[in-house]
């Protein structure tokens, strides 16, 4: 092949400027593998115009290398030392020590994870101790809580009871009438009170015998001779509002079947009190 | 600024491969000023300039696995990147505006679109402009502003052949010139 015409068509010149088409340059390429002198041309020419661009330098703006450096900076490989040395001669060491350097982070993340692991294990263990034992002192206070609001509530009622006998006492209509107890009964005492003009009876039990559960006592009063049910006696706090009962003489009490009876078990009478 | 290491093309080749700042700083300490002039010789305007050169060195920093020494120098590979970025900057929509901006106020265009600025004293434009008008406007058409011989064959109305026989004269003649 005449490399010399070759050489001077042109070809290399347009080749190092970027202007020939790829199938040209494709064959430049190969020529110069065959042929040192193409290659030299090529290398020639490329240099002469390199020169001349550093011949015409013109520096670029001051700031744009700082502006470069941080926008490349994360793409940078971390320096060594002996950087000049080391890159030429272990070239490929480099890419090694990366990959190793790479796989070392993993295991530092690695082991990071695990240790964070491990102690969010622990805290949430701590944590959840914690909020069991707070869970079950709230549920025993919650208890107590309500325990101490019935205990409030029952004397509240009581105390209720006893105010609104308070105020039946002391009012000036009211009478009291003692009951003592009647021959074989000593021990017992009870007390009425009776409000003439509204007719309530009222009872007070003071000291009564301990009754069977299906018995009740049961207040009579004595009206003309002749003994009136004043109703049986129930549990109450203070004074037990009775039926209400017109003129009676006297009271007394005897121990009934549960619910009471139409008259009264006059061997069964506790205490006994004129009005 | 003193440069303490000096590194030959292969080994600052190798180290950019290697993702080195050391080498990028190097390489942009040595090479941005005739970057740059290869560009400013496209691009006339200094701020678009700048920015197509930073461009520039970004390709070349991430482009640098695919640079072969074996085909070329390595100079000859960064200045086609610049040369390809600047014109596809001359192509840009932002650039055609200012361009028409110019004219009103310049009136540099002739005619037929080609460059006759008379802003370009810079490097190879200076040379080129050395050159007989039939082979200068071939060069500002193919290496200045971009265009293949087929699309300047249509535009000149001339045959491609003779675009590019014409076009390796002027070629040759310009070696000639940048020599002397």
């Amino acid at each position: 092949m005449d490399t010399k015409a070759y050489i001077e068509s042109g070809i290399v010149e347009s080749y190092v400027l970027g202007l020939c088409s790829n199938e040209e340059a494709v064959e430049l390429e190969l020529l110069c593998d065959i042929y040192p002198e193409v290659k030299t041309a090529v290398d020639e020419f490329a240099v002469l115009i390199e020169k001349k661009a550093f011949e015409n330098a013109v520096a670029p703006p001051a700031e744009m290398k700082q502006k470069l450096m941080m926008a490349l900076a994360g793409e940078f490989t971390p320096e060594t030392k002996d950087d000049k040395k080391e890159a030429v001669i272990l070239p490929f060491q480099t890419s090694d020590a990366n990959k190793v350097r790479q796989v070392s982070m993993w295991r530092y993340v690695a082991a990071a994870s695990i240790i964070l692991l491990v102690v969010s294990a622990a805290l949430n263990f701590y944590y959840y101790n914690n909020y069991q034992s707070a869970s079950s002192k709230y549920q025993a206070l919650l208890v107590e809580r309500n325990s101490l609001q019935a205990n409030n509530d029952a004397f509240r009622t009581k105390l209720n009871g006893f105010e609104e006998s308070m105020s039946v006492i002391k009012n000036p209509d009211v009478k009291m009438v003692t009951l003592g107890g009647v021959a074989g009964k000593e021990n017992n005492l009870a007390a009425v009170y009776y409000n003439a003009k509204t007719k309530d009876v009222y009872f007070l039990q003071t000291r009564m015998d301990q009754i069977p559960s299906d018995k009740q006592y049961q207040l009579w009063a004595i009206v003309d001779g002749k003994p009136v049910d004043a109703g049986v006696i129930e549990n109450c706090d203070g004074l037990c509002k009775l039926k209400n009962i017109s003129n009676p003489q006297a009271f007394a009490i005897t121990l009934e079947q549960k619910g009471g009876s139409p008259t009264p078990t006059l061997t069964a009478m506790y205490v006994l009190g004129k009005v | 600024m003193p440069e303490v290491l000096k590194y030959t093309e292969q080994e600052l080749v190798l180290l950019l491969k290697q993702r080195r700042q050391n080498a990028f700083s190097y390489l942009y300490d040595n090479y941005s000023g005739a970057l740059y002039n290869i560009i400013l010789a496209i691009v006339p305007d200094r701020d678009m300039a700048s920015d197509v050169l930073q461009e520039v060195f970004v390709k070349i920093w991430r482009q640098c696995e695919s640079y072969d020494s074996s085909k070329g120098r390595l100079f000859t590979w960064m200045m086609n990147i610049a040369r390809n970025a600047s014109i596809d900057m001359l192509r840009s929509k932002g650039y055609q505006k200012n361009q028409q901006n110019r004219e009103l106020t310049e009136n540099v265009y002739d005619s037929a679109g080609s460059t006759v600025t008379n802003t370009d004293k810079i490097g190879l434009r200076k040379v080129v402009h050395a050159l007989k008008d039939d082979y200068k406007i071939l060069v500002e058409l193919s290496y200045f502003e971009g265009f293949t011989q087929d699309e300047i064959s249509k535009m000149l109305n001339i045959p491609l052949g003779t675009v590019k026989t014409r076009l390796r004269n002027a070629l040759l003649q310009l070696r000639e010139l940048v020599k002397n």
